[in-house]
């Protein structure tokens, strides 16, 4: 006799039932964060058809690859009690003849595809497309009747139809994943950690906890070097020396050589790093700047310093796109290379100060949040809406005025100076994220100053990238890539800078609502931001920028 | 629980929560903290985790213990998808233990004007993106704001239509006002009511009268009589308080069943102006005595074919079947919120005007972070001295309102009977489960 037996429902459901391992429970599976890396949902579909074994890879069409006659849909005990679920009886009694006669003696010789599939009133012929988009219509099966036909080019015959149902793959009553499946079958296409496969997958998929790139060991103490710490190495490098350690290339073929090969991760998987914040660590964890920031005093200093954040987001954006007009529109740079260059600078500065925007909102919502929703600051004193420009910025040369430029190189060093990690901006933000970790702010409240610190990492990236394009170009003066741009006078920018004023008006309206923010000045303010680009593009085209401030 | 001291004078750890109580029976039984798990064990298993042998307990850990998640329960939360609004702060009884104090909450008596129902209800049906909504009306006495109960009924259909989601009401009336119009919209919408009666009419009338001491019990089955014969869509339930100066259960059960309500609940008076009535230490142990006869008397109906109508032990079998197992005694400041006439939120019903428990108005919404911060303090693996209680998954360490006001008492009751149940549970399961739903193999 058992000596515990589980009563009610949840002491049930906590038993552990033979036939699903541990790692389809939510909890233990890495599904948790990225649904579907429990097992390769094509390993359900190859069984689609009880009796038989499909394969859907990189191949045309759907191979047959084997015939189970033991598969337990086609023994009528199993569908014992389950007459919703059943096949009708002479349906799975002509399928198990079937199989065990001569058709079935026919399938297991030969290169046998499935040709054609039947539900209800719709017969879809599969023979030729892709075997990724036969399991795609496999996948759309309903549970329940259904009649396929096989094909063979050689060998007699050349084609036998069946008639079957699309399995359950679940039983309806106790949640057990189907016995025909053999252990392993659902995971064996995966790249599980730490095992020599890791090298081999073909999807390109990781998980976050087993990435094909990551950034270099940030060792505790030192002053990081930034460029080091942003430039992404191969994390199955085989040659683990940090000495030698260089950056990965664009292939993966080109990693390839430097790899582990499949006996040495067995060998050596110890060697592989954890990876924590996209960074390796090889050690005991230690927290860096953003941990290790000392807080502000109180929610009034928080949400003071908040305000001037957002002036220098406001000021540097506005920096960003003039000097954005600045490079030269791909529509008239001379050469393929160049072209491509300007093409992409001009995008990159552009998603940057998008992003500065999007920082500038979050920003005033940090502020609106501190103010009016949690009531934390000292009623009557007003931090926000914030939407002035800052009177100074960081600079490569210490802090300076903000200024309308073109991208030459001082503008760029500036701009990397302002976006450089534990710089003035990333530096501010690490300090907000240690205040608002203090348990009387609500928690939302960190989660969006930890975006804005992640999205800064970013811009220095982009920037280093940026200037990295712009290298082989730079030579001259002006430099290849750049095109005349001065700022317009009062009567020449009247157009562009009233609609930017209408957009500060619009967005000040809105930020001062916070979270009930009034959709309809957003919306304004969105219209005329495309109205502006129309202002600045024509501008531009008369090497103008638009007179900002 | 008192700290101990050791003799260095350091405050010792507190004692860890007991992960499982033991249930002795015809069927031994061990019922787990974590989960509310339900395990049935054999005999000689049960009385070796009886003597505490550390073996049994390895073994019993291995089987059902597992790793307790954390989870941030109220962050993220949700808005809720049921409010009850307060549409009369006012009363045509006068019940001597009213907690409204006889309706009046306290103040001048006060109706809600429309416009802060149809707010509410608009605030409701947005908030809930698609999730059915539940609107309820309480008071003092509902029916005395007639106007706004009907015109709020009709907005709530009409929004939850135009948001794609349905609508569920529920009335909390003392019966006596109702009429023939009242009683077609309670019948058509399909209402949970719930009609406040003591029990037979001796006992309902010794302390829910009408101002002028005629019968309370009277005038609402006059009122009840023709949904109680034909109720339509609705549900009717009665749901008896218990004060301290009769303490019998069953007797209020058969009585309500006589007059023909199928779902009876009762519910002890925990505060209340009148200190005379408030049940007090000594009266908890008669109470349990009290509810375990009402739930055989129940019993005996139950094993002869019939279905459950004594509601708090349905309720408890329907729960401990799921193993409902909450951090919370109650959905309130989570899923449900209650608006006061003036328009401003609180908590439940119960805290109605009392500035500890608001939530912010119709006109600015809903405070979430002061529901969250409600819900987090009151989480009750922080409060001692549930904290280490078996069954505080089961209760949720009391509501919220008689918590403040009167403290935690009665708790041996509410564990002496919650074992009750996880014995009844086990009989249920082996004599009638399909009364549980399971079906019998």
């Amino acid at each position: 006799m058992e000596k515990i037996f589980p009563l009610n429902l949840t002491a049930q459901a906590a038993k552990v039932v033979p036939g699903n391992p541990v790692t389809t429970r939510l909890e233990s599976g890495v599904g948790n964060c990225f649904p579907g890396l429990e097992y390769d949902h094509r390993n359900l579909d190859r069984r689609f058809f009880p009796g038989l074994v499909f394969e859907f890879g990189d191949v045309t069409g759907a191979p047959l690859v084997r015939v189970d006659t033991n598969d337990p849909d086609l023994d009528p005990a199993t569908f014992e009690g389950l007459p919703a679920d059943a096949p009708k009886p002479a349906v799975q009694t002509a399928l198990r003849t079937a199989l065990n006669g001569d058709p079935g003696k026919a399938l297991r010789q030969g290169s046998w595809v499935l040709a054609s599939i039947t539900q209800g009133s719709r017969t879809i012929t599969v023979t030729d497309q892709p075997g990724l988009t036969v399991w795609r219509l496999v996948r759309s099966l309903d549970p329940g009747p259904v009649d396929i036909v096989l094909t063979r080019d050689a060998g007699t015959p050349k084609k036998i139809s069946l008639s079957g149902w699309r399995r359950r793959f679940v039983s309806t009553k106790t949640g057990v994943i189907s016995g025909a499946f053999q252990p392993g079958e659902l995971t064996q296409s995966l790249c599980s950690p730490w095992m020599h496969d890791f090298r081999d997958c073909a999807c390109t998929y990781w998980a976050s906890n087993h990435p094909d790139i990551v950034l270099a060991e940030q060792v505790p103490g030192a002053d990081p070097d930034p460029v080091w710490e942003e430039t992404p190495i191969d994390w199955l490098r085989s040659d683990r020396a940090l000495a030698r350690t260089a950056a990965a290339v664009g292939t993966e073929a080109g990693n390839r050589p430097a790899q582990m090969d499949h006996y040495e991760i067995n060998e050596r998987w110890q060697d592989l790093s954890i990876v924590l914040a996209g960074h390796e660590v090889s050690n005991v964890f230690s927290a860096r700047q953003a941990e290790s920031a000392n807080p502000f005093a109180s929610p009034d200093e928080l949400a003071q310093k908040l305000a001037d954040l957002c002036e220098l987001e406001h000021a540097v954006a506005l920096e960003y796109l003039y000097a954005m007009y600045s490079v030269k529109d791909p529509a008239v740079a001379k050469g393929q290379a160049l072209k491509e260059a300007v093409a992409f600078v001009r995008h990159e500065i552009l998603i940057i100060a998008v992003s500065e925007m999007r920082h500038l909102r979050w920003a005033n919502q940090l502020i609106w949040e501190l103010e009016q929703h949690a009531g934390l600051t000292t009623p009557g004193k007003k931090f926000g809406p914030s939407l002035g420009i800052a009177a100074q910025v960081p600079g490569a040369k210490g802090p300076r005025k903000p200024d309308l430029r073109v991208l030459d190189k001082d503008t760029l060093d500036d701009f990397i100076a302002v976006e450089k990690p534990s710089g003035t901006l990333d530096g501010a933000y690490a300090q907000v994220l240690a205040t608002l970790r203090d348990p009387r702010y609500p928690p939302p409240l960190e989660q969006l100053a930890a975006r804005i610190l992640a999205d800064g990492m970013e811009h220095f990236t982009r920037f280093r990238e940026i200037q990295r394009v712009l290298a082989p170009f730079a030579a001259g003066n002006p430099p290849a890539y750049l095109q005349t741009l001065v700022k317009a006078d009062a009567k020449s920018g009247k157009a562009a800078f009233d609609l930017y004023q209408s957009i500060v008006a619009d967005l000040r309206s809105a930020y001062a609502l916070g979270d009930m923010e009034d959709a309809a000045s957003i919306a304004r303010a969105r219209a005329t931001m495309f109205e502006l680009k129309a202002e600045a593009d024509k501008l531009a085209s008369a090497g103008m920028g638009v007179p900002y401030f | 629980m008192t700290q101990l001291v050791t003799l260095e004078g350091q405050a010792r750890p507190a004692a860890p929560p007991a992960p499982w109580r033991l249930i002795a029976g015809e069927r031994p039984l061990v019922f787990v903290v974590d989960g509310s798990r339900l395990f049935g064990v054999e005999p000689e298993f049960f009385a070796a985790l009886q003597e505490e042998r550390p073996e049994a307990q390895q073994e019993l850990l291995g089987a059902v213990v597992e790793e307790s998640r954390q989870r941030d329960f109220a962050a993220g939360l949700p808005e809720p998808a049921a409010i009850s609004l307060n549409i009369a702060q006012s009363c045509n009884l006068a019940c001597t233990y009213c907690y409204a104090d006889e309706g009046r909450f306290g103040g001048a008596p006060q109706f809600m004007p429309l416009e802060v129902a149809l707010q509410a209800i608009d605030r409701l049906v947005e908030g809930a993106r698609g999730r059915r909504v539940t609107v309820g009306f309480i008071g003092g006495e509902p029916f005395l704001n007639r106007e706004v109960l009907y015109g709020s009924v009709e907005h709530a259909r009409e929004r939850a239509r135009a948001h794609g989601c349905t609508v569920g009401f529920s009335v909390t009336t003392n019966g006596t006002l109702l009429n023939a119009d009242d009683v077609r919209l309670l019948r058509e919408r399909g209402f949970a009511v719930s009609v406040s009666l003591d029990g037979g009419a001796a006992l309902n009338d010794r302390h829910r009268r009408a101002r002028n001491g005629a019968s309370g019990f009277e005038a609402a089955l006059a009122g009840l009589r023709p949904l109680l014969e034909n109720p339509g869509k609705a549900r009717v339930a009665a749901r008896a308080t218990i004060a301290r100066d009769d303490l019998c259960v069953a007797e209020r059960v058969e009585a309500l069943a006589a007059a023909g309500f199928i779902e009876i609940g009762v519910s002890p008076l925990r505060t209340g102006p009148d200190a005379s009535l408030v049940l007090r230490d000594a009266d908890w142990p008669r109470l349990l005595e009290e509810m375990m006869r009402a739930a055989e008397q129940e019993w005996r109906r139950v094993r002869a074919g019939a279905g459950f109508r004594f509601s708090n032990l349905a309720t408890a079998m329907k729960q401990l079947h799921t193993g409902s197992a909450k951090p919370l005694p109650c959905g309130s400041a989570a899923n449900y919120v209650s608006v006061s006439a003036q328009g401003g939120y609180f908590t439940c019903h119960r805290t109605i005007d009392d500035r500890r428990f608001s939530l912010g108005t119709v006109d600015e919404g809903l405070s979430g972070w002061r529901r969250e911060s409600f819900l987090q303090e009151r989480h009750v693996d922080r409060q001692e001295p549930c904290r280490t209680c078996w069954a505080r998954y089961l209760c949720g360490g009391g509501c919220h309102a008689e918590v403040l006001s009167a403290g935690r008492s009665g708790c041996d009751y509410i564990r002496g009977w919650l074992e009750y149940c996880l014995r009844f549970y086990d009989r249920v399961l082996r004599e009638r489960p399909g009364l549980l739903g399971v079906e019998v193999v």
